[in-house]
C-alpha cells in the first residue's frame, strides 16, 4: 500500500518541478533577508 | 439544423469542453506542439518575475501610481445609457425565456452559454480594456433606474429616503454573490439545466433589486452587486474610464492604487482567484483520483450520490479560495516582519489591489479557450435561440471553428496571461510598498515577500493549466 505513490512516481513527479521555483525564490528571499539583517545590525553596531 | 448538430457532433469531446456540466476541461483543445516542456515555462515565469523586482528595485525609486491622473476625452450623453440599459434588459429578457421555454439541452440553448460563456468570461475580457461597460448595460441597475425615474414623477412629494448602506458590510455581499455563482457553475449538479439557470436569473435580479430599492441605487451597485462589483474591480485596470457622462483616459492600472480596500475587498478577489483555481484543478488528475473517494465516503454516510458530488465540489472551492486566502496571509505576514509596525489588517487592505491583475490573469488564462471557442457558438444560438429549428437571423447553420487557434497558441497566450497579470501585481505592490514605507529598503525588503506570493501564484496557475491539458 505504502508502495503506491512511488508506483505513480511517474504520473507525478512533474509536479515537483513546479514547486522548484517556488523554492528557489523563497531560499533566495531568506538569504537576502537574512544578509539585509545583518547588514542593518552592523550599521547599528557603529 | 441538423447540420449544426452533425457538425457539433463531430467536433465530439471538443464541444463538450465548453460548458460546466459536460466539461472535462475549459483548457486545451488538441495537442500541444511546445518546444520545452510545460514545467519549463514556471521557471521560465519565475525568472521574469525575479528579474521585474530587481528592475522596479533599482529603476522605480519613487511611488508613480499613487495619484490617479486622467485625462477627459468626451462627453457620453445621456440617451446612451438609456439605449444600453434598455439593450441590457432585453438581452436579460431573452436568455431567461429562453432558458424557460426552449430545448433543456445545454448546447441548444441560448441561456447556458450567454451566462457562462459571454457573460462570466465574455464580459471581463472586455472590461479590462474599455473600462467598466458592463455597468450601461447592467439590467438590474438600468430597471431600478427607471422604476426611480416613473416614481419621481408619478408620486408627490419627496421620495422615500434609503437606508444608509452599512459600511462594516462593505463588498462581503459581493463575495458572497461570488461564491455562490462559482458554486453553481463548480458545484451543483444541474449547473446547465436552462430552465434552472433562468429561475436562477430572476431569483437574482429579484435579490438586486430589493437590494438597490432598501439602500440606494449606487451604494448597492458599489458595494454588493456581486457582478457589477466584480467587473468594477476589472474595469480598473482599463486605459478608459467612464464616469459621470464623460469618457477619460488614463494609464493602464492607474485606476487600481485608488480603490477603496472597505470590507470583503481581500476576500472578494481571494475568492475570484481560488474559484478559477478549483476549477482548474478540478480537471486535472490528482482530483478526479480524490473526489471519488471523497464522494464514497459520504454516500457511505447514507446520503445520495448526487448530494454527495455537491457537498465534494463545495469541499473542493471552499479549499481552493483557502488556500489563495492563506497564500495571501503569508505574504502579508512576511511583509509584517520588515519594520515599521503595520498591523496585518493594514498591509492586507493596503495590498488587496494588487491581486486584482492576477484574478483576471487566472480568467483569461483559464477561461480564453471556453470563450474562443464556445463563444462562436453565440451565431447560432442567436439565430435559434430557443433550440427549435429557428433561422432568425440566417446563422443557424454556423459551425464553431476549432481551428484558428491551435493548441500551442492557447498555451501561449495563457502563459503569457499568467506573466504579465504577475508583472503587473508586483508593479502595483512595489510602488504601494514605496509609498507606504518610509524607508525606501525596507520597501524593497517588505516585496521580497510579496515576490514569493507572486512566483507562488504563476507557479500554481501553470501547474493547474498543466494538469488540466493532460
Amino acid at each position: 500500500m505504502t508502495l503506491v505513490p512511488f508506483a505513480h512516481f511517474g504520473h507525478w513527479w512533474t509536479s515537483i518541478l513546479y514547486l522548484a521555483p517556488v523554492v528557489a525564490v523563497v531560499l533566495w528571499l531568506a538569504v537576502q533577508s537574512w544578509r539585509g539583517r545583518r547588514q542593518d545590525g552592523g550599521q547599528e553596531d557603529e | 439544423m441538423r447540420r449544426r448538430m452533425v457538425a457539433a457532433g463531430a467536433a465530439g469531446a471538443l464541444t463538450a469542453l465548453a460548458l460546466p456540466a459536460v466539461a472535462s476541461a475549459h483548457g486545451l483543445v488538441g495537442k500541444q506542439d511546445l518546444p520545452i516542456p510545460r514545467w519549463l515555462f514556471a521557471w521560465g515565469a519565475a525568472v521574469v518575475l525575479v528579474a521585474s523586482f530587481v528592475g522596479l528595485a533599482a529603476l522605480w525609486p519613487t511611488p508613480r501610481m499613487q495619484e490617479l491622473r486622467e485625462r477627459v476625452v468626451g462627453r457620453v450623453p445621456a440617451a446612451v445609457e438609456v439605449v444600453c440599459g434598455a439593450i441590457g434588459i432585453a438581452a436579460f429578457a431573452i436568455v431567461v425565456y429562453a432558458g424557460l421555454v426552449g430545448s433543456q439541452t445545454a448546447l441548444e440553448n441560448l441561456a447556458p452559454t450567454s451566462v457562462y460563456v459571454l457573460f462570466w468570461v465574455g464580459v471581463p475580457f472586455v472590461t479590462f480594456w474599455a473600462g467598466d461597460v458592463f455597468r450601461f448595460f447592467n439590467p438590474w441597475r438600468a430597471i431600478a433606474r427607471g422604476v426611480a425615474w416613473v416614481g419621481t414623477r408619478a408620486i408627490s412629494g419627496p421620495p422615500p429616503e434609503a437606508i444608509e448602506y452599512p459600511r462594516w458590510l462593505g463588498r462581503w455581499p459581493a463575495m458572497a454573490g461570488i461564491v455562490v455563482f462559482a458554486w453553481v457553475e463548480l458545484g451543483y449538479v444541474g449547473r446547465d439545466d436552462p430552465s434552472t439557470l433562468a429561475i436562477m436569473m430572476l431569483a437574482y435580479a429579484a435579490v438586486q433589486l430589493v437590494g438597490m430599492s432598501v439602500f440606494g441605487i449606487e451604494p448597492w451597485l458599489r458595494n454588493a452587486d456581486p457582478f457589477g462589483v466584480l467587473f468594477g474591480l476589472f474595469a480598473r485596470l482599463a486605459p478608459l474610464h467612464w464616469r459621470d457622462g464623460a469618457l477619460a483616459v488614463r494609464r493602464p492600472l492607474t485606476g487600481l492604487p485608488s480603490l477603496d480596500p472597505r470590507p470583503g475587498t481581500v476576500a472578494l478577489v481571494c475568492t475570484m482567484i481560488g474559484t478559477t483555481a478549483f476549477d482548474g484543478f478540478s480537471q486535472g488528475t490528482a482530483w478526479n483520483d480524490l473526489a471519488p473517494d471523497m464522494q464514497r465516503w459520504f454516500i457511505d454516510l447514507g446520503l445520495s450520490a448526487r448530494l454527495s458530488l455537491e457537498i465534494v465540489g463545495t469541499i473542493g472551492l471552499v479549499g481552493g479560495i483557502l488556500a489563495v486566502a492563506a497564500l495571501y496571509r503569508l505574504g502579508v505576514l512576511g511583509m509584517r516582519s520588515v519594520g515599521e509596525r503595520h498591523t496585518v489588517d493594514e498591509l492586507s487592505r493596503s495590498f488587496a489591489h494588487t491581486l486584482v491583475p492576477i484574478a483576471l490573469a487566472y480568467v483569461v488564462a483559464h477561461y480564453f479557450s471556453l470563450l474562443a471557442y464556445q463563444g462562436q457558438a453565440t451565431a447560432f444560438l442567436i439565430s435559434d435561440p430557443l433550440g427549435e429549428g429557428a433561422n432568425i437571423f440566417g446563422t443557424s447553420s454556423s459551425t464553431i471553428d476549432y481551428g484558428w487557434i491551435t493548441a500551442t497558441g492557447i498555451w501561449y497566450v495563457q502563459v503569457g496571461a499568467l506573466i504579465v497579470g504577475h508583472v503587473a501585481g508586483l508593479m502595483l505592490a512595489h510602488d504601494r510598498a514605496l509609498a507606504l514605507y518610509r524607508d525606501p529598503r525596507a520597501a524593497t525588503r517588505s516585496q521580497y515577500w510579496m515576490l514569493a506570493v507572486m512566483v507562488g501564484f504563476t507557479s500554481l496557475g501553470l501547474w493547474l493549466l498543466s494538469a488540466a491539458a493532460q
